[in-house]
Protein backbone atom coordinates (compact mmCIF):
# COMPACT_ATOMS: atom_id res chain seq x y z
CA UNK A 1 0.00 0.00 0.00
CA UNK A 2 1.79 3.36 -0.39
CA UNK A 3 1.92 5.57 1.71
CA UNK A 4 -0.10 8.21 2.77
CA UNK A 5 1.14 11.72 1.84
CA UNK A 6 0.76 15.26 3.95
CA UNK A 7 1.52 18.80 1.88
CA UNK A 8 2.52 21.36 4.42
CA UNK A 9 2.35 25.20 3.34
CA UNK A 10 4.50 26.40 6.20
CA UNK A 11 4.81 30.46 6.08
CA UNK A 12 5.51 31.46 9.83
CA UNK A 13 8.42 32.08 10.39
CA UNK A 14 7.74 31.76 14.08
CA UNK A 15 9.67 29.79 17.13
CA UNK A 16 5.98 28.59 18.11
CA UNK A 17 4.70 27.92 14.99
CA UNK A 18 7.66 26.19 13.80
CA UNK A 19 8.07 23.97 17.02
CA UNK A 20 4.42 23.15 16.50
CA UNK A 21 5.55 22.03 12.55
CA UNK A 22 8.27 19.59 14.25
CA UNK A 23 5.56 17.72 16.36
CA UNK A 24 2.89 17.12 13.29
CA UNK A 25 5.89 16.11 11.23
CA UNK A 26 6.93 13.92 13.81
CA UNK A 27 3.63 12.21 13.91
CA UNK A 28 3.73 12.19 10.23
CA UNK A 29 6.79 10.55 10.37
CA UNK A 30 5.98 7.69 13.03
CA UNK A 31 3.34 6.88 10.29
CA UNK A 32 5.78 6.61 7.88
CA UNK A 33 3.80 9.14 5.33
CA UNK A 34 5.26 11.07 2.40
CA UNK A 35 6.29 14.87 3.34
CA UNK A 36 5.92 17.73 1.39
CA UNK A 37 6.89 21.22 2.90
CA UNK A 38 6.69 24.35 1.03
CA UNK A 39 8.90 27.25 2.94
CA UNK A 40 6.08 29.90 1.80
CA UNK A 41 7.48 33.79 2.77
CA UNK A 42 8.07 34.22 6.58
CA UNK A 43 9.37 30.96 6.93
CA UNK A 44 11.81 31.50 4.32
CA UNK A 45 13.51 33.73 6.89
CA UNK A 46 13.59 31.49 9.35
CA UNK A 47 15.20 28.56 7.42
CA UNK A 48 18.14 31.23 6.03
CA UNK A 49 21.10 29.85 7.43
CA UNK A 50 22.11 33.30 9.60
CA UNK A 51 18.48 33.25 11.36
CA UNK A 52 17.91 29.69 12.04
CA UNK A 53 18.99 28.98 15.03
CA UNK A 54 18.83 32.55 16.26
CA UNK A 55 15.45 33.28 15.44
CA UNK A 56 13.29 33.77 18.65
CA UNK A 57 10.32 35.32 17.44
CA UNK A 58 6.91 33.86 18.19
CA UNK A 59 3.67 34.81 16.44
CA UNK A 60 0.85 34.14 19.27
CA UNK A 61 1.03 35.31 22.91
CA UNK A 62 4.16 37.40 22.29
CA UNK A 63 3.56 39.02 26.07
CA UNK A 64 5.06 35.22 27.46
CA UNK A 65 7.57 34.67 24.86
CA UNK A 66 10.03 34.37 27.29
CA UNK A 67 7.91 32.11 29.60
CA UNK A 68 7.48 30.30 26.36
CA UNK A 69 11.16 29.25 25.47
CA UNK A 70 12.01 28.81 29.16
CA UNK A 71 9.33 26.00 28.85
CA UNK A 72 10.73 24.53 25.61
CA UNK A 73 14.13 23.98 27.42
CA UNK A 74 12.35 23.18 30.58
CA UNK A 75 10.95 20.13 28.67
CA UNK A 76 14.01 19.63 26.53
CA UNK A 77 11.97 19.75 23.35
CA UNK A 78 14.24 19.69 20.25
CA UNK A 79 14.65 23.03 18.48
CA UNK A 80 12.00 23.29 15.38
CA UNK A 81 15.55 22.32 12.95
CA UNK A 82 15.92 19.09 14.67
CA UNK A 83 12.39 18.15 14.80
CA UNK A 84 12.22 18.79 10.83
CA UNK A 85 15.81 16.68 11.21
CA UNK A 86 14.57 13.86 12.62
CA UNK A 87 11.37 13.36 10.46
CA UNK A 88 13.62 13.57 7.48
CA UNK A 89 15.48 10.77 8.63
CA UNK A 90 12.72 9.11 9.49
CA UNK A 91 10.44 9.17 6.95
CA UNK A 92 10.35 10.78 3.24
CA UNK A 93 10.18 14.68 3.57
CA UNK A 94 10.95 16.95 1.14
CA UNK A 95 11.45 20.92 2.20
CA UNK A 96 10.87 22.97 -1.02
CA UNK A 97 11.67 26.69 -0.67
CA UNK A 98 9.85 28.95 -2.53
CA UNK A 99 11.41 31.01 -5.22
CA UNK A 100 9.85 34.16 -4.64
CA UNK A 101 10.01 33.78 -0.77
CA UNK A 102 13.46 33.19 -0.80
CA UNK A 103 14.47 36.01 -2.93
CA UNK A 104 12.50 38.51 -0.40
CA UNK A 105 14.89 37.68 2.17
CA UNK A 106 17.81 37.57 -0.40
CA UNK A 107 18.12 33.73 -0.37
CA UNK A 108 19.03 33.34 -4.18
CA UNK A 109 20.51 29.56 -4.12
CA UNK A 110 19.81 26.43 -2.02
CA UNK A 111 22.82 27.22 -0.13
CA UNK A 112 21.67 30.55 1.16
CA UNK A 113 19.27 28.12 3.40
CA UNK A 114 19.73 25.62 5.79
CA UNK A 115 20.60 21.98 4.68
CA UNK A 116 17.41 20.57 5.53
CA UNK A 117 16.21 22.33 2.56
CA UNK A 118 16.36 20.48 -0.39
CA UNK A 119 15.26 22.93 -3.50
CA UNK A 120 13.61 26.11 -4.57
CA UNK A 121 10.75 25.53 -6.56
CA UNK A 122 7.80 27.56 -7.64
CA UNK A 123 3.74 27.44 -6.74
CA UNK A 124 3.44 24.92 -9.82
CA UNK A 125 4.61 22.44 -7.64
CA UNK A 126 2.93 23.04 -4.61
CA UNK A 127 -0.01 22.90 -6.81
CA UNK A 128 0.70 19.69 -7.72
CA UNK A 129 1.57 18.16 -4.34
CA UNK A 130 -1.91 19.97 -3.05
CA UNK A 131 -3.57 18.31 -5.06
CA UNK A 132 -1.95 15.03 -4.82
CA UNK A 133 -1.55 14.82 -0.84
CA UNK A 134 -4.27 13.28 2.13
CA UNK A 135 -3.70 15.84 4.30
CA UNK A 136 -3.19 19.47 3.80
CA UNK A 137 -2.22 21.75 6.40
CA UNK A 138 -1.01 25.50 6.66
CA UNK A 139 0.93 26.98 9.08
CA UNK B 1 -4.60 -8.58 28.08
CA UNK B 2 -4.95 -8.23 32.25
CA UNK B 3 -2.92 -6.15 34.26
CA UNK B 4 -0.98 -9.27 36.01
CA UNK B 5 -0.58 -11.02 32.80
CA UNK B 6 1.07 -7.77 31.09
CA UNK B 7 3.03 -7.44 34.40
CA UNK B 8 4.42 -10.87 34.07
CA UNK B 9 5.26 -10.15 30.12
CA UNK B 10 8.55 -10.89 29.28
CA UNK B 11 9.88 -8.26 26.91
CA UNK B 12 12.12 -8.25 23.87
CA UNK B 13 12.50 -4.48 23.74
CA UNK B 14 12.41 -1.82 26.23
CA UNK B 15 11.80 1.78 25.35
CA UNK B 16 12.27 4.38 27.92
CA UNK B 17 11.10 7.58 26.59
CA UNK B 18 10.19 9.10 29.98
CA UNK B 19 12.19 12.36 29.61
CA UNK B 20 10.41 13.16 26.22
CA UNK B 21 7.46 15.07 25.50
CA UNK B 22 5.21 14.11 22.68
CA UNK B 23 5.85 13.19 19.75
CA UNK B 24 9.26 12.22 21.48
CA UNK B 25 7.94 8.53 22.66
CA UNK B 26 5.86 7.66 19.66
CA UNK B 27 9.29 8.41 17.61
CA UNK B 28 11.11 6.08 20.01
CA UNK B 29 8.75 3.55 19.44
CA UNK B 30 9.22 3.65 15.56
CA UNK B 31 13.09 3.52 15.64
CA UNK B 32 12.76 0.76 18.14
CA UNK B 33 10.18 -1.55 16.68
CA UNK B 34 12.74 -1.97 13.39
CA UNK B 35 14.74 -3.60 16.26
CA UNK B 36 12.71 -6.60 16.59
CA UNK B 37 10.83 -9.50 15.00
CA UNK B 38 7.54 -10.23 14.20
CA UNK B 39 5.37 -11.60 16.68
CA UNK B 40 7.94 -10.57 19.80
CA UNK B 41 6.91 -7.85 22.63
CA UNK B 42 7.80 -4.30 22.72
CA UNK B 43 7.47 -2.06 25.90
CA UNK B 44 7.75 1.61 25.91
CA UNK B 45 7.83 3.40 28.99
CA UNK B 46 6.43 7.41 28.98
CA UNK B 47 5.09 10.01 31.28
CA UNK B 48 3.46 11.88 28.40
CA UNK B 49 -0.08 11.40 28.81
CA UNK B 50 -0.77 11.69 25.45
CA UNK B 51 1.16 8.33 24.82
CA UNK B 52 -1.04 6.29 26.27
CA UNK B 53 -3.46 6.96 23.05
CA UNK B 54 -1.00 7.58 20.62
CA UNK B 55 0.74 4.04 20.83
CA UNK B 56 -2.26 2.11 20.30
CA UNK B 57 -4.27 4.30 17.33
CA UNK B 58 -0.22 3.84 15.82
CA UNK B 59 -0.23 -0.24 16.25
CA UNK B 60 -3.88 -0.16 14.60
CA UNK B 61 -2.60 1.82 11.89
CA UNK B 62 0.57 -0.28 11.62
CA UNK B 63 -0.42 -3.72 12.34
CA UNK B 64 0.57 -4.03 15.17
CA UNK B 65 -1.08 -5.56 18.58
CA UNK B 66 -1.31 -3.46 21.08
CA UNK B 67 -1.29 -5.11 24.71
CA UNK B 68 -2.41 -2.91 27.50
CA UNK B 69 -1.10 -0.15 29.69
CA UNK B 70 -0.26 -0.38 33.52
CA UNK B 71 0.41 2.65 35.78
CA UNK B 72 3.44 2.69 37.71
CA UNK B 73 4.54 6.41 39.97
CA UNK B 74 4.96 9.22 37.64
CA UNK B 75 4.85 7.09 34.08
CA UNK B 76 2.97 4.13 32.90
CA UNK B 77 4.54 0.89 30.69
CA UNK B 78 3.07 0.32 27.24
CA UNK B 79 2.68 -2.96 25.82
CA UNK B 80 2.50 -3.76 22.09
CA UNK B 81 3.25 -7.15 20.32
CA UNK B 82 4.86 -6.52 16.50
Amino acid sequence: MANKKLCLALFSGSVDKLTAAGVILGGAAAEDMDVEIFVLLQAAFAFKKENALTNERVAEITDKKDEFLASLKRLEAPHWTEAFKTAKEMTNVKIHICGFAGKVWNGYKIDDFIDLADDIVGIGEYMTAAEEADINLFI
Amino acid sequence: MTQEELKALTVDKSVDARGTSCPGPLLAAKKAIGQIEKGQIMEVLSADEGTKRDIPKWCTKKGYEYLGTVEESGYFKIYLRK
